[in-house]
């Protein structure tokens, strides 16, 4: 029965043809004219040191460069939730490839050779390069200065330390429940960075004009958020929000890594030395590397008690983030992974400490997942291990100790509804669990691992959407948000909300890529909750434009508002069934009446969205009180490998991965969403090797040495399940689903690689050759 | 240095002057207007800067721009001059793309394929758009807009 | 990125032309397919004040058998090869190791003989024409030379190519004998990566056998001594083990970001292993088709 008629179809995007054309725009393609200016930086060669000097002298002669900058022309710190973070470099850098002086040229060329002669004169200091040596005996303060830090009132540094924020969870007594259980299992489990590796990479144009207007355009995924950090940064220099324009594009794949503001806040501030030009800062692929946000490292720490009966009793989760440079943005990470280390599961006894740990290594920040990637690793390989243990199913043993709609979460609130069990139970069919496989190959063996996932967009509690809808003559209309398309099928949904609401077929609706002059405020465009809280605002702006098309009806033609409905881009009536007037005659024009006034005119929509029971307060020492998460999406994934005991290689003849996304406004964009995203998953498991040498240099950032997936390298099969557990406050039950998909990937693998070999690889990634030598050890042992 | 070079474009005789150390993407892009080859990585290594050179897809990062004198090139727009191919019109329907960055190298070598293997098959399709790299998509919905043209 | 450094770009006509250039200029560079050279100029790794573009040049595209000598062109890509009928029916494992290399955009444009002269530890064509004892053909002012393969390659990317050389291409000799043979390349992963261990085998009727390593060396390696071991001889298990022990003598793999010593050794013998199984299976009308990894 097709309750919908827009929703829950797998419309065509609405941006499908502009991009299979060619004629999407990104940040590269826009043009600025013959005055545009082009900006190279000068990079840190070190990962710690002290500046002693700058000499511009040689680089500034050369011709065509127009002007030279350094950190002493923008000595203000900026961040998203913690100010930590500079323009350039002030007293000293931080991390290989850290900015500290920039020269602005006439012509790419130019700048890049200019650059070239900027001499830096540095002290060198110990590189802090990893979590042990931060944390150790009177270790380097990487930030000296940190108690004079602005930082959101739910962040809690340590002073006189490189701990930049502490997220501790305490409920029950874990020391009593260990006692008490009938075993206990400790280890340790590493992850190391990663790269988004969007196959486009951030570039920035700024242009301050003559009468002190600041536009900025940018590869983000977050503009208002940005001109909010333009803003606050610049503000020394005299600019009102009202001042700063943010322009994004279409972007060619964000995956967190064009949320905040890592190198964009470049534009802007140049932008203002050289008033009246337009100048464009375009990373090269290796700065995309090394000088944007990371997924971060962590090393955890599990000790989880069980029963006999499979009662989880107690969990003791420590992660240790090596949270890179600057943490204005990882230091959420490392707070909302703290959250939530439970997994989702019901657990009564609690101790969680997550540590977000300052490195001389590039800064780390949102990355598909935001955290919970980083975290399941080691949480679903230890109940895997668990369940070994006690000898129980695995899944059996998820199940049992599944959280369910009502549960208490770590931090008090409770569980929202939820399909976790049936996709558990879809899952486990899909992939026949239970069921053991032989490779028919005597060098090859056949594995399969199972991983439950959640996560809670992780924002400020007052996180906000807002919309404005508007008709055109034809009844055709745009809808004005400022979230953005970074891939996921944002814009489409929206039009599909709307369509649903005002009979407007999705053709006949454009939704754009945001302007912060045009369109209305909203957030970031991350956590995965721009269908949910976007699409609310826009529902809210649709059922606003419907209540002023209803009131207009009555008011003009005597029609009662109650029999009112629409369809077919017309308004009818329920009791007189002849009555059908076209949008069209009137959404902009209004109804005449007999006596030839009007009434009414053009027809807008508007409608905001911003949680109100969200809080980020609780008690400092345990979390508890507040309810900082507004609700967790869940699911299952399941993986089948066939592993190659000589070469280590693995094969994925099927994964499955099913989703409670409450409600798909979209299949084919859900799907899209789990075939991409559990690939981008898998390929942090088995290939993606981000590697330094001892001086903190990032020595593969390309993709001749870090490896991401080809058409070659995807599984034989993906099976998508869509779960549709309503969420309540979501627009026909949606709430989000992008960055799950990729969670359980690196968990299912290890698991399945423990299936088919008995062993278990606790560090990522699981590359053939750790998989090949361990087989050999062994063999030999 | 500087050369007068004369070269197909999109099946228009173009003229420009060009200087050898100029490279076939920013001519493309910077001086002819070109947008739909892309610089993803500037080493050859991801295919966002795919154009076609005498039919044949190549990576215009790596090669100069006066290499093409008295060649044909053709790009995304020059593919696309009477309307969407079939080819795209199966991946607009099919819903094959996210964010689009990849798109034009993507049906460049996929249209590079179907000229000489009008029914490729799976493994086909996946070894003509190995070297387009997608970073959204997980390549089956790209694959499978081919195989239901081709079918 | 746009090269900084400046040169002039000549499109020859005759192989005259570039002996020219080669005596006027100081410092020339010869460019075919470009996807290695253009980005040594872009990164400044090469500064040439001529690039010579020999792609004008038709005899340098020819594929031809004739009085049982292959002979390729300087010109010839990598695609060409794949596509080549002759190649295809009496040379399968140099198709099979072109099918290896990069992606179908890059074989377009790039070639064997520039594979070869770009003579990196890692490169695919080395092994290939290492076991097929092919002869590289130079022309100078001076005339023609013809160098075997194993002279070629000198060191890491270093070849035996005089300063005032041009490769014009490479023969190979038919093999008299009925032989098959397999070519197999260790990336980290099914898609586009350099060799981490790279193998070419023939395998011939009367059982001898050619086989040679790349990427585990600074340059290709002829494995002498196993083949020492195991040529005209029936490979039962035992003899196996003992030619994939000596594998640690005929070959010096390093640790690098690509992967372990520890791993290039241990994939290398199991690539034998597979390898010379595959190239018998095809010698005797079965095997997995040219094309197909064994790893």
């Amino acid at each position: 029965m097709d309750e919908y008629k827009f929703v829950g179809k797998s419309s065509v995007r609405v941006d499908g043809k502009v991009k299979i054309s060619g004629a999407a725009q990104f940040i590269d393609d826009l043009d600025f004219g013959p005055n545009l200016l082009y900006a190279e930086v000068v990079e840190s060669k070190f990962a710690h040191a002290i500046i002693n000097s700058i000499d511009i002298s040689e680089a500034e002669k050369i011709p065509g460069v127009v002007k030279i900058v350094t950190g002493k022309d923008f000595p203000f710190r900026f961040g998203l939730y913690m100010h930590d973070r500079y323009i350039f470099a002030q007293d000293r850098v931080r991390f290989v490839g850290e900015q500290v002086a920039a020269v602005i040229a006439r012509d790419a060329v130019t700048a890049k050779a200019a650059a070239k002669l900027v001499k830096v004169d540095y002290t060198e200091l110990t590189p802090v390069l990893s979590v042990q040596q931060a944390l150790g005996d009177s270790p380097f303060l990487i930030h000296p200065d940190l108690k004079d830090y602005h930082h959101v009132p739910w962040f809690f540094p340590q002073t006189n330390s490189n701990v930049a924020h502490l997220r501790k969870v305490r409920n029950g007594n874990v020391e009593e429940a260990f006692a008490d259980s009938d075993f206990v299992l400790d280890d340790v489990y590493t992850v190391p960075r990663y790269a988004h590796c969007a196959l486009e990479v951030h570039g920035a144009v700024g242009l301050l004009d003559h009468s002190g207007r600041l536009t900025v355009w940018t590869a983000s995924q977050s503009p208002h958020t940005q001109r909010h950090l333009f803003a606050e940064a610049l503000a020394p220099l005299g600019f009102q929000h009202k001042d700063v324009r943010v322009i994004t594009p279409f972007i060619g794949g964000g995956f967190g890594g064009k949320a905040g503001v890592s190198m964009e806040i470049l534009g802007a501030a140049l932008a203002t030395k050289v008033k009246g030009n337009p100048v464009k800062i375009l990373w090269s692929r290796a700065q995309e590397f090394y000088n944007t946000y990371q997924r971060q490292g962590v090393v955890a720490r599990l000790k989880v008690g069980v029963k006999n009966d499979g009662t989880i009793t107690a969990l003791e989760h420590t992660l240790y983030w090596d949270a890179g440079a600057y943490v204005e943005y990882g230091a959420n990470v490392v707070n909302a992974a703290g959250l939530s280390a439970t997994g989702p599961y019901r657990i009564p006894n609690i101790k969680i400490d997550s540590y977000c740990v300052y490195t001389n290594l590039p800064p780390g920040g949102p990355y598909r997942g935001f955290g919970y990637s980083e975290f399941l690793f080691g949480l679903e390989s230890h109940i895997n291990e668990l369940a070994k243990k006690i000898k129980m199913d695995p899944v059996e043993f998820r199940k049992k100790n599944a959280i369910r709609e009502g549960d208490r979460l770590t931090y008090g609130s409770k569980m929202n509804p939820n399909g976790l069990i049936e996709a558990i139970d879809k899952v486990a069919n899909e992939i026949e669990w239970g069921k053991k496989e032989t490779s028919s190959d005597p060098n090859k063996v056949i594995g399969k691992g199972f991983s439950l996932f959640w996560k809670a967009p992780a924002m400020p509690p007052n996180a906000s959407s807002s919309a404005f809808l508007k008709f055109n003559e034809d009844a055709s209309l745009n809808i004005l948000v400022s979230g953005m398309e970074i891939g996921q099928g944002y814009l489409t949904v929206l039009a599909q909300i709307a369509a649903e609401v005002l009979s407007v077929p999705v053709e006949k609706i454009r939704v754009e890529t945001p302007d912060t002059d045009r369109n209305p405020y909203e957030w970031q465009t991350v956590a995965s909750h721009v269908t949910w809280g976007c699409g609310n605002a826009v529902k809210q702006a649709a059922e606003d434009a419907r209540e002023q098309i209803f009131d207009l009806i009555e008011r003009a033609n005597g029609k009662k508002r109650e029999e009112l409905y629409l369809e077919d881009e017309c308004v009818r009536s329920k009791v007189e069934k002849d009555f059908s007037l076209p949008l069209k005659d009137f959404i902009i024009s209004g109804i005449q009446k007999e006596d030839g006034t009007f009434r009414g005119g053009p027809i807008i929509g508007r409608g905001m969205f911003m949680p109100e029971f969200a809080s980020a307060l609780s008690d400092p020492e345990t979390s508890q009180g507040g309810h900082p998460n507004v609700h967790y999406t869940v699911g299952a994934a399941a993986v089948k490998i066939e592993i190659d005991k000589q070469t280590g290689k693995v094969k994925i003849p099927k994964v499955v991965l099913a989703v409670d996304c409450g409600k798909a406004i979209n299949p084919d964009l859900v799907n899209g969403q789990i075939t991409g995203g559990i690939l981008q998953g898998i390929a942090t498991v088995l290939y993606e090797d981000m590697r330094f040498d001892n001086k903190g240099k990032l020595i593969n950032a390309n993709f001749s040495d870090y490896k991401i997936p080809t058409a070659m390298d995807i599984p034989d099969e993906v099976v998508p399940i869509i779960i549709e557990v309503a969420q309540p406050d979501g627009p026909y039950g949606a709430r989000g689903m992008g960055e799950h998909t990729m969670i359980p990937a690196a968990p299912i693998i290890a698991n399945a690689v423990e299936d088919a070999l008995g062993i278990r690889i606790k560090s990522m990634p699981i590359t053939a050759e750790k998989i090949a030598l361990a087989v050999k050890k062994k063999r030999e042992d | 240095m500087k050369k007068e070079i004369s070269f197909l474009l999109n099946g228009e005789r173009r003229t420009i002057e060009v200087s050898p150390s100029e490279i076939l993407l920013e001519v493309l892009r910077d001086r002819l207007g070109l947008n739909s080859p892309k610089c993803g990585c500037d080493r050859g290594d991801c295919g966002t800067c795919s154009v076609m050179i005498n039919r044949k897809t190549v990576r215009s990062c790596l090669i100069l721009a006066i290499e093409v004198e008295d060649q044909e090139v053709v790009t995304l727009e020059g593919i696309m001059q009477n309307g969407l191919t079939p080819l795209q019109e199966s991946f607009l329907k099919h819903n094959s793309f996210q964010c689009g960055f990849c798109a034009p190298g993507v049906i460049l070598s996929t249209t590079e394929l179907l000229a000489k293997n009008p029914h490729p098959d799976k493994e086909e399709i996946q070894e003509a758009i190995a070297g387009n790299l997608c970073r959204c998509t997980g390549y089956s919905p790209i694959i499978d807009a081919v195989i239901d043209l081709v079918k | 990125m746009a090269i900084e450094n400046q040169f002039e770009y000549i499109k020859v006509k005759n192989l005259d032309e570039v002996f020219g250039l080669f005596s006027r200029f100081k410092n020339p560079v010869i460019l075919a397919g470009g996807t290695d050279v253009v980005e040594f100029l872009k990164t400044g790794t090469l500064q040439p004040n001529v690039v010579i573009d020999i792609k004008g040049l038709d005899f340098l595209k020819d594929i031809r058998l004739g009085n049982n000598i292959l002979w390729i062109g300087a010109g010839v890509t990598f695609s060409e090869l794949i596509a080549s009928e002759i190649i295809k029916e009496h040379f399968p494992v140099i198709a099979e190791m072109s099918k290896t290399v990069a992606s179908v955009g890059i074989r377009n444009r790039a070639t064997m003989v520039g594979n070869i002269c770009s003579a990196v530890p890692c490169t695919d064509s080395g092994p290939v024409l290492s076991v097929y004892k092919a002869n590289v053909i130079t022309a100078s002012q001076m005339g023609e030379r013809k160098i075997p393969i194993e002279q070629w390659f000198v060191a890491s990317r270093k070849t035996a190519l005089f300063k005032n050389e041009i490769v014009k291409g490479i023969s190979i000799q038919l093999p008299e004998k009925k032989q098959a043979g397999c070519f197999v390349k260790l990336k980290r992963y099914n898609g586009e990566d350099l060799a981490q261990v790279n193998l070419a085998i023939l395998a011939f009727e009367d059982y001898s056998f050619r086989i040679s390593f790349g990427a585990v060396a600074p340059t290709p390696v002829r494995a002498m001594r196993i083949e020492r071991l195991i040529n005209r001889m029936k490979i039962v298990p035992e003899l196996m083990e003992k030619a994939k022990q000596l594998v640690e003598d005929d070959i010096i793999p390093i640790t690098d970001i690509r992967a372990t010593k520890e791993y290039r050794l241990h994939m290398a013998k199991v690539m034998l292993e597979r390898g010379l199984n595959a190239a018998l299976d095809r010698l005797n009308g079965g095997g997995p088709a040219y094309g197909t990894s064994v790893i």
